[in-house]
């Protein structure tokens, strides 16, 4: 069975500084890691091949050359092939041409299923699987707090989904689109202490678009419907405000504010 | 000529897609026609305040057969040929509005927080960018209608008109088997919604820690508990109860944030909340100026004496 699991780096937001003196977001040496959501379908997919060797992975992302490490980082975890679709013109693609890009690589790669994670941490915007679902005419799903191993080697996946009010399970033939929540529990494994400095080299991919020839019309910042025009500060609304301390008092006037607007 | 807008119609969120309509009148301002499209409707005559509904009546067609349901949608479009197509960010909106993107071959502005029409027609859709510190007006560029999700609650339907909408007859042409099916569907114990609380306890990586305890005030001011986007990644709290970008939009008429730092991702949550009190150590956090009282100091420690305080009260009376 293979396996391609798709993956996104993004920097990682909790580490942002603000400069109050500047007010500016410093964001220099703000790392990059893997999205959480991303790292959990990898996760699983680790934990399938664990127990069925068989099982092949590979780890396709697009974005920059400076993702190499984080690539390598994951072939050091067990996964078998790392491809990264990296290209000047590609810089700029919204979430529809990053699709297209995508799509046209796994057009012709093989794959059994396709995990993703549901969501991505500095968007949010959760499009690339549903649009990528879209291109390769393939069953989507998101939310999924669990999939059932032996039903995936089956090629019929039951996988249980979390959504709002319902905890609901899917029967999806393969291939699929599968997109794995953060709820999963899923965990990347550690890389163990012999091959932290393991050469993957011969194992890892760059392919560029001389080879992947998806039409350059169609990409990057030109070759994206959606553009951003403009963008605005936060606005955010100041109010006339009481500081207080944790203190006595400070509880005194919170009480007060409570008692007064009807709270209590 | 008027403009046309398709909304998707879920019937378990209804109010929350007639609340779509102002998106429509923020574009357009009356110069619309509104469209809803639902499938196998349990009861038309609830939904209100279209100009037309599209009733889909298929049993074949299943509410989570996204394949099929963009197959209808996009054959509406072929007949009506919509100006905007509005969908709203429910999970299902979510999984929907990517795939339509793609076969209409449009772009998609995700989770729009407000949308401005330009005097020579442009739509330009407001959204956060940039990690959340900056908001990007986006346009769509290319042919095909303008297309948009909207998280539930962002905005409010200000009209609220009872119009009965003219059903129109609508049928999927083909209908593909997809071999996917549902095997079952349990309904979560606890199921109330963090938006119909009048007052919220919402803790952030302040109270990383402390999170259990904001409970008891949350009970004592009769309210229910909420939580960033950093108690949810940490597992401290269920997704359900996140406010923000990424979680609910909410607007109680009191918001207590405890330990919450601000960042336009958590205020984009946010929406018309009457009185805020915030408890940081940090008085410069951005979520400290839209508050009517800012407290400084541990907010652990604030959530321990404040319901004390209140506990204490309610004995003495």
């Amino acid at each position: 069975m293979k396996i391609i699991c798709l993956v996104k780096f993004t920097p990682d937001v909790d580490q942002f500084q603000y400069d109050y003196e500047k007010n500016i977001l410093i964001r220099e040496n703000v790392k990059l890691v893997i999205n959480p959501d991303d790292a959990c379908a990898l996760g699983f997919a680790l934990g399938l091949k664990k127990k069925t060797p068989e099982v092949v992975i590979e780890a396709v992302t697009m974005g920059p050359l400076n993702v190499t490490a984080m690539m390598a980082d994951i072939l050091r975890r067990k996964v078998d092939l790392a491809t990264i679709l990296s290209d000047r013109q590609y810089v700029g693609s919204d979430t529809y041409a990053t699709s297209r890009i995508i799509g046209k690589y796994l057009e012709t790669a093989d794959y059994d299923v396709i995990l993703t994670g549901s969501h991505s941490r500095d968007g949010d915007t959760a499009q690339i699987p549903g649009q990528l679902a879209e291109y390769l005419k393939l069953n989507q799903i998101s939310q999924i707090r669990k999939i059932d191993q032996p039903s995936m080697l089956n090629k019929r996946a039951l996988v249980e989904v979390d959504s709002e009010k319902y905890l609901e399970t899917y029967e999806i033939p393969l291939p699929a689109i599968l997109s794995v929540g953060r709820e999963s529990n899923y965990r990347l494994p550690f890389v163990r202490y012999d091959d932290l400095d393991l050469d993957v080299s011969d194992r890892l991919r760059i392919i560029d678009n001389d080879s992947l020839a998806v039409d350059s019309k169609k990409i990057g910042l030109k070759g994206s419907p959606t553009k951003v025009i403009k963008s605005y500060p936060i606005d955010y609304q100041k109010k006339e405000q009481v500081i207080v301390k944790n203190d006595d008092q400070g509880i005194d006037m919170v009480m007060a504010f409570l008692e007064k607007e009807g709270y209590l | 000529m008027k403009k046309k807008c398709l909304f998707f119609y879920e019937e378990d969120q209804g109010n929350y897609v007639k609340d779509l309509l102002e998106v429509a009148r923020q574009m357009y301002g009356e110069n619309f026609e509104s469209y809803a499209l639902v499938i196998n409707p349990l009861d038309v005559n609830v939904i209100s305040g279209f100009d037309y509904l599209l009733a889909v009546k298929d049993q074949r067609l299943k509410d989570y057969d996204l394949i099929n349901i963009t197959s209808l949608m996009a054959e509406c479009q072929q007949v009506y040929q919509f100006d905007a197509v509005i969908v709203l960010a429910t999970q299902l909106g979510r999984m929907l509005s990517p795939r339509l993107a793609m076969r209409l071959h449009v772009g998609l502005v995700a989770d729009i927080t407000a949308i401005k029409s330009h005097p020579d027609g442009t739509i330009e859709m407001i959204r956060p960018a940039f990690e959340g510190k900056l908001l990007a007006g986006i346009i769509n560029d290319g042919d095909g209608p303008t297309m948009m999700s909207v998280r539930p609650g962002v905005f409010l339907d200000q009209q609220s008109t009872a119009k009965i909408p003219e059903v129109l007859a609508c049928q999927l042409q083909t209908i593909e088997d997809t071999g996917m099916r549902r095997i079952s569907q349990i309904r979560k114990p606890d199921s109330r919604d963090i938006r119909e609380s009048r007052v919220l306890v919402a803790g952030g990586g302040g109270v990383l820690k402390d999170f259990d305890q904001l409970d008891q005030l949350a009970q004592a001011l009769g309210g229910m508990t909420a939580a960033s986007r950093r108690i949810v990644d940490s597992n401290k709290a269920d997704r359900t109860i996140q406010v923000g970008q990424s979680g609910k939009t909410v607007h109680p008429e009191l918001y207590i944030a405890l330990g919450i730092y601000g960042a336009l991702q958590h205020v984009a949550g946010l929406n018309k909340v009457k009185h805020l009190i915030a408890v940081n150590t940090n008085i410069k956090a951005p979520i400290c100026s839209l508050a009517d009282i800012v407290v400084e100091g541990d907010a652990a420690e604030f959530v321990r004496k404040l319901t004390t305080r209140i506990n204490e009260n309610k004995q003495a009376e």
